[in-house]
């Protein structure tokens, strides 16, 4: 797959070594000389300098035979106005942006442009192993509005019901795990300690699973 | 009117002075603390908002709504595309207008981000240094319908073809027209009849073909 990046900072340097890595043909734009060396020196790739907005710079990246396109700058509305422009001109089908200052995240939906929130993303992710070291997190759906969290059942729980412990509707069972075998967990699932609980929620559901795990051993 | 200025740089603060002494209604967003301290000594405080150029709760609190026009007048060609985008989409603004400040970008100002007027300040000042070299000391006074006519003015040299010549009888380019003649600081009508002397200020409208063969006429053979 032929895909262009904006931007060669950290997540520009990341995304790009690991896309190369995976067998695809990547070229990174920056109007930074310096910024190329932030690339992995195994990486292999078309390295572009100048402004993205630049239409010669954006052809001299290949845009026109990208299949994917990623703004990943630590300008906002850089990001969002040049996914904006090769989504719509260049009809490239999968763009996605980074969003820099989380205060400026709802300009992306104004583009109606996919994006990731790096920074509030790790933030919630540190928030949440700070509150709950126990439960971790295993996998984020959207931008970490919900996520999906494996947490082991500690023997206070024992011969309760699954049902139970999982607080309605900001949080659900997904799957138990004994011995080593998942299961989808049933209504009247009962646990035993050792037994590895996945359950889906927002960070809200996750609180007051915490507070039932707590309560219960207090 | 209400215009929305969205940087207090130098063609931001000139725009503003301009509508305020034109009796219309202005309010201008700045967010560099520099351009700030400058802004406060230029214009009225209450027509001052200090912040990002892309905050939406800033511009809501500027009036944005209500505003007939948004000119994006920032130093950055993305946050004046997505000023524009913004004033449109989200706030139905009527009218934007964009500062272009990289002439390789003005590609992208048009219907594609939703702006209505760009202003190409590196391009108005090339044509103008070109119009300066082609037309000798021929003065550009007004442009007339975007550029397309202009009110230019010229001061009969010594020993100019035109001397000497009823204007009815000189070969005046077919989009030219004499308009005024200012001689001894008195505004003459021109007819037909009237002769062209050393001295003369002559007031022309006329295209841009017509200024160069109106510059030729004037000059001394």
């Amino acid at each position: 797959m032929n895909i262009v990046i904006v931007g060669c900072g950290r997540v520009g340097a990341e995304l790009a070594f690991r896309l190369y890595q995976r067998g695809n043909r990547v070229s990174v734009i920056d109007h930074a000389p310096s910024a190329f060396d932030n690339l992995n020196p195994d990486f292999r790739g078309h390295l572009v300098e100048g402004e993205a907005l630049n239409r010669d710079v954006l052809m001299r990246a290949g845009i026109e035979y990208a299949a994917g396109f990623a703004a990943v700058t630590n300008s906002d509305p850089l990001n969002a106005v040049v996914a904006n422009l090769v989504r719509n001109v260049y009809k490239i089908p999968n763009v996605v942006a980074r969003n820099y200052d989380p205060r400026w995240r709802s300009l992306y939906e104004d583009f109606e442009i996919q994006v990731v929130s790096s920074s509030s993303w790790g933030a919630q992710r540190i928030e949440e192993m700070l509150y709950y070291p126990e439960i971790r997190c295993v996998y984020s759906a959207g931008n970490g509005e919900v996520e999906i969290y494996e947490f082991s059942i500690p023997p206070i729980w024992e011969g309760r019901r699954f049902s139970e412990l999982v607080p309605g509707p900001e949080c659900r069972p997904v799957a138990i795990t004994r011995a080593g075998r998942a299961t989808l967990p049933t209504e009247d699932h009962t646990l035993e300690p050792g037994d590895i609980a996945v359950v889906s929620g927002t960070l809200n559901g996750i609180r007051k699973l915490r507070q039932r795990l707590s309560l219960e051993e207090s | 009117m209400f215009v929305i200025i969205v940087g207090g740089g130098t063609t931001g603060t000139q725009l503003a002075l301009l509508l305020i002494n034109q009796g219309h209604k202005i309010h201008i967003i700045e967010q560099r603390p520099e351009v700030l301290a400058r802004l406060h000594r230029e214009l009225p405080t209450e027509a001052i908002y200090e912040g990002s150029f892309i905050d939406p709760a800033l511009l809501e609190q500027a009036g944005i709504q209500e505003a007939n026009v948004v000119a994006a007048t920032t130093t950055g060609d993305a946050e004046n595309l997505a000023i524009c985008f913004l004033a449109r989409t989200r706030y139905k603004v009527k009218r934007t207008i964009a500062r272009i400040n990289d002439p390789r970008n003005a590609w992208l100002f048009d219907e594609k981000f939703h702006v209505d007027v760009a202003l190409n300040n590196a391009e108005i000042m090339a044509r103008l240094i070109e119009e300066e070299m082609s037309m000798g000391d021929m003065m550009m006074l007004l442009k007339l319908r975007r550029g397309e006519y202009s009110l230019v003015e010229e001061k009969i040299p010594i020993g100019a073809r035109a001397l000497g010549i009823a204007i009815k009888d000189l070969p005046l380019p077919e989009n030219c027209v004499i308009a005024a003649i200012i001689r001894h600081g008195k505004i003459i009508v021109p007819r037909g009849v009237t002769i062209l002397q050393e001295g003369d200020e002559v007031l022309a409208v006329t295209d841009s073909t017509g200024a160069r063969k109106l510059a030729d006429l004037f000059t001394p053979d």
